[in-house]
């Protein structure tokens, strides 16, 4: 078995607004493998994007704050490198694509700057110009590159001066215009030349989003967050992007942390997917296990609120309750006000954290509950 | 993918003609709007006037060994045509002395503007500068968020007094001259660019762009420099053009009030302190430095208004297109 790519640990963030303490996320963990698309489902709230821009320590120091765990991507625990070496990670290393394609390009410039960016980035870092963590499938890779050595990078007080990135050699170069194109063309947008010299108001938020995927790809990330990358794109748009984004797994061989609350577009998209509740992941396993034979009542739930034109009749299925408010989380399991199946010992006592699930088929399929078996049972 | 390179043709996609192009929005902009075109005229008058003012006799010196005078009359030239109202000999009239008030005024011009210029080119680079630091790295706890401490509560304590009462306590202290002037009012102007630029910091930098700039992995600096600057760049620039009227009042104040530059440099605030006495008698002498002051000030307002619209390419756009479409239909009426 190859080493896990990413493997988050027990990770916990807090917000602290005012006087207030929300436990955006407790107690987070998952790994996933090189190749792999990892699925995050849950309701609005739940701490999805949380997770996601906790990877890449994007989340803003306050009000945000990290509590515990670790993230380890290929091996280095990227909670322990100090924030100014972090954006060496970030870009080459684990590429994001973001949830609001209105505002997520820079309205002062061109797109062909925003692309140039990226992939002037990426130009840097390949040719050991400019320093990164970027790696192989497993463990920080510079073969191809003199100099530096990772060890000397992070031991070294500040970068070293044989490294400091140059602006000027890369940023005219054939080169680059020629990838920029070629990443444009990738997305699937007619007429690349022309948009080039566009500003990202004239573009729809379609093209806006189709430009941002392609900036995440122009850097070739060993892996690629995707935060709801579809939510604001209407269907048919949403389609071409999913279908889009399937072909590129293919061909740029990334892992994906696709994160969705679109439970058709992980089934669709992904190989694992994990359900998180409440800043909890409440269970993580292969897709067709955890869709087929839930081991947690708000799979469950979640899964019997979709509609279906096959059940027209009667009122749609949804979940009493609401969620719970992240400061003042229920004591025990933080689903047990809402479970039919809870009992006194629920609210007690947390249960397990994600321990196999006994009828499943798969190893990998775990449930944060302590009768999974009743599960099946519920209606 | 990366292998198999797709055949692009390695065409320019775009060239990059920055200058030219810039002119050519100004041009189209200007058309459009009579009002920022007034501006940019005044200003260039202005600024010609002045350059003319100071440069002519400076370069005709260096070359010639005595220098040809632009104006009329010297400054402090005295003659028997005194008390005279505004004629074609002396356009803004004479003083009680028979000196010249035309030249008097257009002699003060480069000093003036200088003084503009100089002050708040002086305080958008310092306040500039410690604004974008204090607003990008402002984490508690942190070396950023220290800094940032230090210089807001630097900037507070400057700015607890009224510009313009701290720029005549530092006058006051530092005694008359031109220079200590100039200084004192450099000194009461950098923290509202501190504070102006922290704020607009604040505002863009948890943008969802910058955020995914950092996502791609740019550097602070360079993410602070493009993504942060650039868009900061128009309220900052706006804000300095209309600014430098803004000094120019100030400035003239603090010589009116009698403690800036000595009474024998010529200077519009000095010249209106000097008249007051003649307001009903000679109108003219106190009216030509304060008409000068007004348009001066009006002219930089009026080029900061137009400057917003060129600047914001979202608006430069629109303008152009309804400049262009305005002329085609002119053309076919």
């Amino acid at each position: 078995m190859t080493d896990p790519i990413l493997e988050v640990e027990g990770l916990s963030v807090d917000y602290e607004v005012g006087a207030g303490r929300f436990h955006a996320l407790t107690d987070v963990s998952f790994e996933m493998r090189p190749g792999e698309v990892v699925g995050i489902v849950g309701e609005t709230g739940c701490g999805k994007s949380t997770l996601g821009h906790a990877i890449p320590r994007l989340l803003p120091v306050p009000p945000a704050r990290v509590v515990g765990g670790a993230i380890r991507f290929q091996g280095t625990d990227l909670l322990q490198v100090p924030m100014w070496k972090i954006p060496m990670v970030r870009g080459t290393g684990i590429g994001m694509i973001f949830q609001e394609p209105i505002n997520s390009l820079n309205p002062a410039f061109r797109i062909y700057d925003q692309l140039a960016e990226a992939v002037r980035i990426r130009l840097l870092r390949e040719s050991g110009r400019a320093p990164s963590f970027h790696a192989g499938p497993t463990g920080f890779d510079y073969s191809r590159r003199p100099s530096p050595k990772p060890a000397e990078v992070l031991s070294h007080p500040f970068v070293p001066a044989t490294v400091v990135e140059r602006a000027a050699p890369v940023r005219r170069s054939p080169d680059v215009e020629r990838e920029v194109l070629e990443y444009l063309k990738l997305v699937r947008i007619n007429d690349p030349e022309t948009i080039l010299r566009l500003h990202p108001h004239e573009l729809s938020g379609g093209m806006r989003q189709r430009v941002m995927i392609a900036m995440a790809l122009s850097e070739k990330p060993t892996l690629l967050i995707a935060d709801e990358p579809t939510s604001a794109l209407d269907v048919t748009i949403q389609a071409q992007v999913l279908t889009l984004m399937k072909e590129l797994m293919e061909e740029v061989r990334t892992s994906i942390l696709f994160i969705s609350h679109d439970l058709g577009v992980i089934a669709e998209m992904a190989d694992e997917v994990g359900v998180m509740y409440a800043g909890r992941l409440v269970e993580f396993g292969p897709v067709a296990d955890v869709f087929e034979r839930p081991g947690h009542p708000y799979t469950k739930a979640l899964l019997r609120s979709v509609p279906s034109r096959y059940k027209a009749d009667g009122p749609l299925a949804s979940l009493p309750g609401s969620v719970p408010n992240l400061s003042r989380l229920p004591t025990g399991c933080p689903f047990h006000p809402r479970c039919a199946i809870a009992r006194p010992e629920c609210a007690a006592d947390p249960g397990p954290a994600l321990a196999p699930v006994p009828s499943s088929p798969s190893s990998g399929h775990r449930a944060a509950c302590r009768f999974p078996e009743e599960v099946a049972g519920l209606p | 993918m990366a292998d198999a390179k797709p055949a692009v043709p390695p065409g320019p996609p775009r060239r990059r003609i920055g200058a030219l192009r810039v002119i050519g929005d100004l041009i189209t902009v200007l058309r459009a709007n009579p009002l920022t075109l007034a501006g940019f005229v005044l200003v260039a008058l202005i600024m010609g006037t002045a350059v003319l003012v100071a440069g002519v006799p400076f370069v005709s010196g260096l070359f010639t060994g005595h220098s040809v005078e632009v104006l009329p009359y010297a400054p402090n030239q005295i003659s028997t045509a005194v008390k005279q109202g505004p004629s074609l000999a002396h356009p803004f009239g004479t003083d009680n002395v028979g000196e010249d008030i035309f030249s008097q005024v257009l002699y003060a011009l480069p000093l003036d503007l200088f003084i503009g210029f100089a002050v708040t080119g002086f305080a958008l680079l310092v306040g500039g500068l410690l604004g974008l630091v204090a607003g990008y790295w402002d984490s508690p706890g942190t070396v950023g968020g220290f800094s940032s401490v230090a210089i807001l509560r630097v900037t507070d304590v400057f700015l607890a007094f009224p510009s313009l009462v701290l720029a005549l306590a530092i006058t006051a202290a530092l005694g008359r001259g031109t220079f200590p002037a100039i200084l004192a009012i450099m000194l009461s102007w950098w923290p509202y660019y501190v504070r102006l630029t922290r704020g607009e910091v604040l505002a863009v930098k948890h943008l969802p762009y910058v955020t995914a700039a950092r996502g791609a992995g740019v550097s602070d600096l360079r993410i602070l420099r493009r993504h942060i600057l650039a868009n900061i760049l128009e309220p900052l620039t706006v804000y300095y053009t209309m600014d430098v009227g803004t000094v120019l009042i100030t400035f003239s104040t603090i010589n009116y009030v009698g403690i800036g530059v000595p009474l024998t440099v010529p200077e519009w605030g000095n010249q209106i302190v000097l008249y007051q006495d003649f307001l009903l008698n000679l109108p003219w002498t106190v009216a030509a430095p304060g008409l000068a002051i007004f348009i001066t000030v009006l002219a930089f307002s009026l080029l900061g208004d137009g400057l917003r619209d060129i600047l914001d390419p979202r608006s430069r756009r629109a303008l152009t297109r309804s400049a262009g479409s305005a002329s085609a239909g002119s053309e076919e009426a």
